[in-house]
């Protein structure tokens, strides 16, 4: 496959972008992904993550040579009144807690990106309870039940997220218990 | 008041360098900081300084009822009320970052007595808690800043989402809103060379390596600080479990690294030392880098057995005594630069002919 931006090198570089639900494709030889990465057209590879958040669907409208700016969000977080625009201006930082469900959808898409998962797994308010068994089984329950909800609505994506999440705590589950059992 | 106890927090030994183990040489300190947020409240850089001196008040009452703060008049800091000086004091002692000092106006610090931990309130985000202890303790670090924190939520509505975990200012700390990191000491890896491809391997592991100062900071005096990127998709223990393997494998590196060296390279390594010894016993004016380095020298030396009579706490001390700040401090005055250097040798040459 030759190089998407000189057009004749074999592309070694692919880089799979979602943005909006969209998925875009970019294959790029390794001259063209180093130049790319030095001139900041790939931001924040391996170094600032917060830079890879918010410059989605930028990115491979850029390396691709298409100079057409991506339509602007306008949707506004109403509790902060803070933009996307204002969030890229603030290397990938939030206006306020309720952004994250204002711009949940952008946040994911970003977050999958930096982060090892998706679903949080750590403790919760006030709670260390997480460690007990039993916690972890009722979670799984709860877990096993909206698993068939999003399976029944086609909520594929999440689903698999669900899924993901209930074999992780079946995983710490055998843990613990392991552990006890010693 | 504040500048006052800045003077008492100086008479502390530095706890995280204070109480190690034999088996401490290689890992010096572990580190857990936890991010939180209020939920009603905008994070700190979007917040306007009414907000945040609200967000000040909502924390330092809460901080207020915590056992390790608990009346902590004393070992609370205002960063607006201090000096430049006594700001930098809080930042060579791992109790502030530098990004907290840099605005010090609605910003407050408190700290426990043996400054194990502290909370730095309107940093980054509007809390953040930490927990500091010697040597390689994560799990010791982690069931106390959990205790800590599960007390902070009593009295605190935190900004919390099912999916997302702890909300934080920047996504890149949502979820467990938790790093941890520990502080290695790698001067074999580094003599041989092997430094370089080791911190790469790291990167890979969705870990972040940096110098002993943070973010930015280079190879100062061969300490590296590792510690996890991630901060969602996995439990805490998880990723502190992840952190700890991959520490172990470090030191045994580190150790295979310093056999090699001995069995070797006996004279690279006695040369290595001898020269750092030298320095810090005979010069009269030290740059800080040049310091670090030597007192790495030493250290080394110390830990494999090449001195029988330094004691390594005394070394330990040493590496927070040189930190130009704490020079200042000692010498009552504010003094130039090159002063420093001169005032930093006179305290090498000291401490040596105190413990050697």
């Amino acid at each position: 496959m030759l190089c998407d931006k000189c057009k004749k090198n074999e592309a070694t570089v692919h880089i799979k972008e979602f943005h909006n639900g969209k998925c875009t494709n970019i294959h790029l030889c390794n001259e063209c992904a180093n130049s790319a990465e030095s001139s900041q057209d790939i931001p924040g590879i391996g170094f600032n993550l917060a830079e890879v958040i918010f410059n989605v669907g930028k990115l491979t409208d850029k390396l691709a040579g298409k100079n057409k700016p991506a339509a602007k969000d306008q949707t506004v977080c109403q509790v902060c009144g803070w933009t996307p625009e204002k969030i890229r201006q603030h290397d990938g930082k939030l206006g306020c807690p309720a952004c994250y469900q204002t711009f949940d959808k952008l946040i994911k898409e970003a977050v999958s990106q930096v982060q090892h998962g998706v679903l949080h797994l750590g403790k919760r308010p006030g709670h260390t309870r997480h460690d007990s068994p039993a916690v972890k089984r009722s979670e799984i329950d709860a877990l096993k039940k909206e698993l068939q909800l999003l399976i029944k609505g086609e909520e594929y994506e999440a689903a698999a997220i669900c899924r993901d999440r209930i074999n992780a705590l079946k995983a710490e589950l055998e843990s613990i218990e392991g552990a006890s059992d010693k | 008041m504040s500048s006052s106890s800045i003077d008492r927090l100086l008479k502390n030994p530095v706890s995280f360098l204070d109480d190690c183990e034999p088996d401490d040489d290689i890992a010096i300190s572990s580190r857990i900081r936890l991010a939180r947020n209020i939920s009603k409240y905008p994070f700190p850089h979007a917040a306007s300084p009414e907000i945040l001196q609200k967000i000040c008040e909502t924390a330092s009452s809460a901080a207020g009822e915590v056992s390790c703060f608990k009346n902590a008049k004393d070992r609370t800091f205002i960063p607006a009320e201090l000096d430049e000086t006594d700001r930098e004091i809080l930042v060579e002692r791992r109790l502030a970052s530098r990004e907290f000092i840099k605005t010090p106006e609605n910003r407050a610090l408190f700290v426990c007595p043996d400054e194990c931990c502290s909370l730095m309130i309107n940093e980054e985000d509007q809390l953040r808690l930490q927990t500091i202890h010697p040597g390689f303790k994560l799990r010791e670090a982690w069931k106390m800043i959990d205790r800590i924190d599960d007390e902070l939520s009593q009295h605190l509505d935190y900004a919390f989402d099912e999916h997302f975990g702890f909300l934080t200012s920047c996504p890149t700390n949502v979820g467990t809103g938790m790093r941890a990191s520990v502080m290695l000491h790698l001067p074999g890896l580094v003599l041989t060379e092997q430094i370089a491809p080791t911190v790469k391997g790291i990167g890979k592991l969705r870990l972040a390596v940096r110098g002993i100062f943070g973010e930015g900071s280079g190879n100062n005096g061969n300490l590296f600080q590792i510690s996890n990127q991630s901060t969602l998709g996995e439990s805490e223990l998880k990723i502190i479990d992840e952190l700890e393997a991959v520490i172990r494998q470090l030191i045994m590196q580190e150790k295979n690294a310093r056999r090699s060296l001995l069995e070797n390279n006996r004279y690279a390594i006695l040369d290595h030392v001898g020269r750092s010894y030298g320095l810090l016993k005979h010069s009269y004016k030290l740059g800080f880098e040049e310091a670090l380095q030597s007192l790495s020298g030493l250290r080394f030396g110390v830990d494999m057995g090449l001195f029988s009579n330094i004691d390594i706490h005394k070394v330990n001390e040493l590496f927070i005594g040189i930190s130009p700040a704490h020079l200042q401090k000692r010498m009552h005055a504010q003094i130039s630069a090159d002063e420093i250097d001169i005032c930093r040798a006179a305290l090498c040459r000291e401490k040596l002919r105190q413990i050697g």
